[in-house]
């Protein structure tokens, strides 16, 4: 698993590759807490190249989504294949953290 | 204050006595150094018995009554954790050799060199601190795996293994932890009526957290369900409860669903859980239809759908964790919800609760293999009868 970061303007942008489970679901916490500083406005989490996310890994996302929030702070995720927005589905963690089909469409609704 | 040292020196001629106490005195003057001496192997032994504080030894190889390479022999009877070095002629490689085979730690040779054997002692002394310390963390750890099996004996106790009997219907659960505790948890709640709840739940990640959410989860369920019949309102009350001073993130998916035998409807509410599956009698399945309900604990003031069908007498509701759709083979290939339909394709498949599930497990352990079980698997099975 790896987090990628690059910035598009205001909105930090987090692409997570491979798979997080419970293994390596707090390796996914630092890396994310580390690369998001305390005077963010917007982060996209870009799921395109995640091949697996177990409830371990959903915790983290919602960790983070929660602790955006308290810093008033934007949060969107993008690019989800199938089956992981299965997972977000059948979680309902689609209808608590907004997602979007693709980076370009996030990143105008997060603006 | 440092720790001081004490070293149990071996050797039958008088003048390596004073000479230590010379030139190691600095050492001595600060407390890091304490030396006992013997004259030969046996007196060696007997000090080592007597005072347990002896950390290593140093000895000659050729002594009287007992040399050093029989007394090389004898520590470990007495003490396994003191580590000795060894005095031997110079080039005298046999000794040597034989002294290292049979458990010394290190050599210096004759003439003693003082600076030599500073750094010998000193590194002899690190290596028993370091092994002391390993010791210490094994057990700990070994105290912390009693624990945890205290711990998975008390989860496994709390999960119904005595099942209601009833002409409508009957019932079957499981839960296999991946860890010595799980998060996973099921639940079967026969009411006074006649109607019985049935539940299935799985915590975020997996050992202890997962297990502590677990037990307030069930707990919690179990007390709200005896006095709320509406699975839907049911889930938003464990919903509120379980969202208080959530601080770490953890979350629940549950399935709580009632069902009256004498009506053969189950009504259900999903909290972000996988939906159970239901069989037919002909071998035909389809899901339970999801009711939009997001996980347990991570929002407050959330309400939640109810739905409910009705079964016919052959139907077998499958609820499931995650565990079994997603256990995975050697290759990473998923379980997945087919295989699990397709295990009751047959109109052969079994009728009663116990062989269903006993089925599930199966398949899922021999499509894994080898590979370690990396999450809880849970299966509950409720099968309808004519009542």
């Amino acid at each position: 698993m790896t987090v990628t970061t690059e910035r598009n303007g205001d909105v930090l942008i987090a692409k997570t590759e491979g798979r997080v489970d419970g293994t390596n679901a707090k390796d996914f916490q630092v890396l994310l807490e580390d690369a998001i500083d305390a005077n963010e406005t917007a982060v996209l989490l870009d799921l395109e190249q995640l091949s697996y996310i177990s409830s371990a890994g959903l915790r983290v996302i919602l960790l983070i989504a929660k602790s955006l929030r308290n810093q008033k702070a934007k949060f969107a995720a993008c690019s989800l294949s199938a089956p992981i927005r299965e997972i977000f589905e059948i979680s309902g963690f689609d209808k608590i953290i907004s997602i979007h089909d693709s980076q370009a469409e996030a990143l105008a609704a997060l603006r | 204050m440092q720790e001081q040292y004490t070293i149990l020196v071996v050797d039958d001629e008088p003048d390596l006595q004073p000479l230590i106490l010379q030139r190691m005195r600095r050492d001595i003057r600060a407390g890091r150094y304490h030396f006992v001496f013997a004259q030969n192997g046996i007196e060696a032994l007997q000090k080592l018995s007597q005072d347990d504080g002896i950390d290593m030894v140093l000895s000659d190889i050729n002594m009287p009554q007992m040399d050093g390479l029989t007394l090389l022999e004898q520590i470990p009877k007495v003490d396994p954790n003191v580590r000795s070095v060894i005095i031997s002629a110079y080039g005298d490689m046999k000794n040597i050799r034989t002294a290292m085979n049979r458990g010394a730690f290190d050599f210096v040779t004759k003439p003693i060199d003082f600076e030599d054997l500073k750094v010998t002692i000193g590194r002899t002394l690190r290596h028993m601190a370091e092994w002391r310390e390993a010791l210490l963390a094994r057990d700990k750890l070994v105290v912390l795996q009693n624990e945890l099996s205290v711990a998975r004996q008390m989860q496994q106790s709390i999960l119904p293994t005595q099942f209601p009997q009833s002409p409508g219907y009957s019932v079957y659960g499981k839960m296999e932890a991946a860890r010595n505790v799980g998060g996973d948890f099921y639940e079967v709640l026969p009411f006074d009526d006649g109607q019985i709840g049935l539940a299935i739940a799985d915590v975020s990640d997996k050992g202890v957290p997962a297990a502590l959410f677990m037990m307030a989860s069930r707990t919690l369920l179990k007390s709200i369900a005896m006095g709320q019949s509406d699975p839907g309102q049911v889930l938003g009350e464990l919903n509120e409860l379980l969202e208080e001073d959530n601080e770490e993130g953890m979350f629940v998916t549950l399935v709580y669903g009632v069902y009256d035998p004498s009506t053969r409807e189950l009504t259900y509410a999903n909290g972000g859980h996988n939906s159970p599956v239901v069989v037919h009698r002909d071998g035909t399945s389809e899901l339970l239809p999801l009711t939009e309900g997001i996980a347990l604990g991570v929002q407050p003031m959330l309400r939640y759908a109810q739905n409910t069908v009705q079964l016919s007498p052959g139907d077998r509701v499958v609820f499931y964790t995650d565990g079994v759709t997603e256990a995975m083979d050697g290759d990473g290939e998923q379980f997945g919800l087919e295989r699990l339909s397709k295990l009751f394709e047959s109109p052969a498949a079994p009728q009663d609760p116990e062989s269903a599930n006993l089925l599930v497990f199966d398949a899922v352990n021999t499509f894994v293999g080898d590979t370690p079980q990396s999450d809880d698997i849970t299966c509950l099975t409720l099968s309808c009868s004519e009542a």
